[in-house]
């Protein structure tokens, strides 16, 4: 989940020494935009099951992170085109309280649309004016432990609620029309390493959840809670009490991860089964397949992150595709990209399900993850078992070179290949759109013991300042794992993408660039300037016969790009 | 001169009413035990101890529990520590949390020194927790307007691990070289507290 990287820092200092003194609010993030603004009621219309089902087909609204519970990320709206893109104009800017890293993705449930910020922070504004309905300041309780900036990701709407999981691992349900607490749940304890910065997923009643703490020796889970009562409903150990796994010793596609197995069974017998602090966090949404009831997320990275000699076995189900039961969250299958992982290289961006070409030919209904080592990786959803991957959309020079003290260089860093970004998929085109990094790293060993929830790397990610980092926005055939087209883009990429059925795919850059492509060429199409670090997945509505395309510009804390505080709304003008 | 200050105030904490008894103390005189080393008004006595004004609630509260639990070692510190309970630490570190931080006005660094210390920050990520100005959140220390000299003491004991409550944080040091721990200090210790109760 860690990974670094500044080559603005020195300007950015620079700046930043002179506009200090402007800022005189309670915390160094908070701008006060609209402090003084009277809150509003919002005509928060119930959102039905119904609706969150089939939400893949609804072009008014975009009510899921990513915006189907498939995470196609695939807007089915075409009225905004590649003949027609270059007219698309901003129609309004929200400026938030909270100038720092932002990654929410917007949800319009009829024409109110739900921000959040850093801190925790959420908004409701009208869709078509930005103007605001209300804003919700979560209650920072005196504890939180991340590491990799006070992101949220958004909220999830049910009935009559939006649900909001915090810093201070809490799960937050608020009225959906006033923006008043109806209830708040305790999901861990942040001393002991626990955070929350993704959106919940809401389905059948059920609010599900997962945890960050990769990095600080937690045990990782998913979690489901009764989205009226804020009550448990079951629980699943992403970390299995046995997580030692077969002693595998290539990773998904077939490369020598150079494992000292013998040292490893040594140790094992020696301190037994790590899985206590083997964290393991789940900080994305899980994708939701309906008809087989179960759901599919990908787990993160083992702790420490670099260290493997504490860690003896496969450290199961770290660095994994996982599916469990919607009902019961009883374990279901899983598949390993990457056993005992000592680069950080885990599974992060969320999950995609579409159907895909098996291994002869036969469509199947699959599931499609872009993996930190830069690959796209397609799995049957029948069992989890990997069907193939893709070509590799970045230099994978040196792997899997282990860590040394000193630090050994390997490609890609650890941001990946695809950090926590979203990928879109454009079904009739068979293509996956993942965003990209190239930042070349030192990867640095040092052993040390489970620090009570402390920071727990086992050494560190080193950025090496003398070589070039760069992105790519990379179009993967799923069916053939094919690049169908790369697009170089000046700074490493994080945000993510998304597709539409007018040909489109959008995304932003760290330097500021929102861009159109076409989904086919990927040809630049339209641009636009935001001002600060396009870090976050754009989301895409229709209001009175008018289509917007929208995204927010705040930079982003774990690569330090350009901090900002918008959200900004397009349409055809 | 040093070690007078440090025993003035081990003095007035053993003086306190209660200060090493079960009877509760207010907040203020326990504040007071502390203010022998830290500052009547948030200026340290020595420029190797800490500004704790201002500085973040849940950053205080851990190292105070750590200093209780010896996995932060210091001699003076376990002394004053041993018989707070978890509510003292917490009344503690809100207490100081909410105190003004003292701006020092250190003086930025040579331009040399200030983008050596750039280069080695970007290079191992110290806004990815200290956050962009380096203010830290919550369990995250404010690094910016520190003492220079504490801020360097801190960061080599880091990394010779004689500071042993955060081996995350040796590593990191780790991954940088001496003779870059001073330009850092220097840095950070120019920068200004942003928002807060400035």
């Amino acid at each position: 989940m860690v990974g670094i990287r500044s080559s603005h820092a020195f300007a950015a200092a620079l700046t930043g020494l002179l506009v200090f003194s402007a800022f005189h609010s309670a915390k160094a993030q908070e701008v006060e935009h609209n402090s003084k603004e009277a809150a509003k009621g919002a005509p928060a219309p119930s959102v039905t099951q119904e609706e969150l089902t089939n939400a893949a087909k609804d072009s008014k609204q975009f009510l899921h992170t990513n915006g189907n519970y498939d995470q196609t990320r695939f807007y089915p709206g075409k009225q905004v085109n590649t003949g027609n893109v270059s007219k698309l104009r901003p129609a309004w800017i929200f400026q938030m309280d909270v100038k720092e890293s932002l990654e929410t993705t917007p949800i319009v449930v009829g024409n109110v649309m739900y921000v959040t910020t850093s801190f925790d922070h959420v908004y409701a504004l009208n869709a078509k004016t930005g103007e605001q309905y209300w804003h919700y300041k979560h209650k920072m309780g005196p504890i939180t432990t991340y590491c990799c900036g006070p992101n949220n990701r958004g909220v999830a709407v049910y009935g009559d609620k939006v649900y909001l999981a915090t810093l201070d691992a809490k799960l937050v349900a608020l009225d959906a029309k006033t923006g008043s607490l109806v209830w708040q749940t305790d999901i861990a304890d942040p001393l002991d390493g626990y955070s929350e910065t993704m959106a919940p997923t809401a389905v059948n009643g059920k609010i599900i959840i997962g945890t960050n703490g990769g990095e600080y020796g937690i045990r990782g889970f998913v979690r489901a809670y009764d989205a009226n009562t804020g009550k448990l409903v079951w629980n699943f150990d992403t970390i299995p009490e046995n997580s030692v796994g077969v002693w595998a010793t290539k990773d998904a596609t077939g490369k020598d991860l150079h494992r000292d197995i013998d040292a490893e069974k040594a140790q094992f017998a020696k301190t037994g089964d790590p899985y206590k602090t083997l964290g393991g966090g789940v900080w994305q949404n899980p994708a939701v397949d309906l008809k087989l009831n179960r759901i599919f997320f990908v787990v993160g990275n083992p702790s420490p992150d670099l260290d493997g000699s504490l860690r003896p076995g496969d450290n199961l189900y770290t660095d994994s595709l996982v599916s469990v039961d919607l009902d019961t969250g009883k374990y279901v299958c899983h598949f390993q990209y990457i056993p005992h992982d000592v680069w950080d290289l885990d599974a992060v961006s969320p999950p995609i399900l579409v159907d895909v070409k098996d291994k002869d030919g036969k469509t199947v209904p699959g599931v499609i993850h872009g993996g930190k080592t830069g690959n796209v990786y397609v799995n049957d959803r029948k069992d989890c078992s990997l069907i193939r991957f893709s070509d590799p959309m970045v230099d994978q020079s040196g792997m899997w070179t282990l860590p040394t003290p000193e630090g050994s260089k390997m490609f890609p860093g650890a941001n990946g290949g695809v950090e926590w970004s979203p990928m879109a998929a454009n079904p009739k085109l068979a293509l996956a759109y993942a965003v990209n990094l190239h930042q070349p790293m030192t990867y640095q060993v040092q052993s040390s013991p489970y620090p009570d929830g402390k920071l727990w790397l086992g050494g560190a990610f080193k950025v090496i300042p003398t070589e070039v980092s760069f992105g790519n926005v990379t179009a993967v055939n799923y069916d053939t794992g094919k690049i169908k087209w790369q697009v170089k883009t000046p700074e490493p990429m994080m945000g993510g993408a998304l597709a539409t059925a007018g040909d489109l795919v959008f995304t932003g850059e760290a330097n500021g660039w929102f861009r159109a492509y076409n989904a086919e060429s990927g040809k630049i199409l339209w641009s636009f300037q935001c001002g600060a670090g396009v870090n976050a997945p754009p989301a895409a509505y229709a209001l009175d016969g008018k289509e917007y395309i929208v995204v927010g510009a705040g930079g982003n804390t774990q690569i330090d790009f350009k901090r900002g505080n918008n959200i900004i709304a397009f349409t055809l003008n | 001169m040093r070690y007078g200050k440090i025993f003035a105030g081990l003095f007035m904490a053993a003086a306190l009413p209660g200060a090493n008894s079960a009877v509760a103390d207010s907040i203020d005189d326990k504040a007071q035990v502390c203010a022998g080393c830290h500052g009547e008004k948030g200026i340290p006595q020595e420029k190797t101890t800490p500004i704790i004004w201002g500085q973040n609630e849940g950053y205080i509260l851990v190292e105070l529990r750590d200093f209780k639990s010896g996995a932060r070692k210091n001699d003076i510190m376990s002394g004053i520590v041993a018989d707070l309970s978890k509510k003292d630490m917490l009344d503690l570190a809100a207490h100081f949390a909410g105190l003004k931080w003292p701006d020092l006005q250190q003086a930025s660094p040579p331009r040399p020194v200030m983008k050596q210390a750039l280069t080695v920050i970007g290079s191992i990520g110290c806004t990815s927790c200290h956050l962009d100005q380096y203010q830290g959140n919550s369990t995250t220390p404010r690094l910016a307007g520190q003492q220079s000299e504490y801020l360097q003491k801190t960061m080599t004991d880091f990394r010779d691990r004689s500071r042993a409550n955060n081996p995350g944080m040796s590593d990191l040091m780790n991954a940088a070289q001496p003779a870059d721990l001073g330009p850092i200090a220097q840095y950070l210790a120019s920068l200004t507290v942003v928002g807060g109760n400035q």
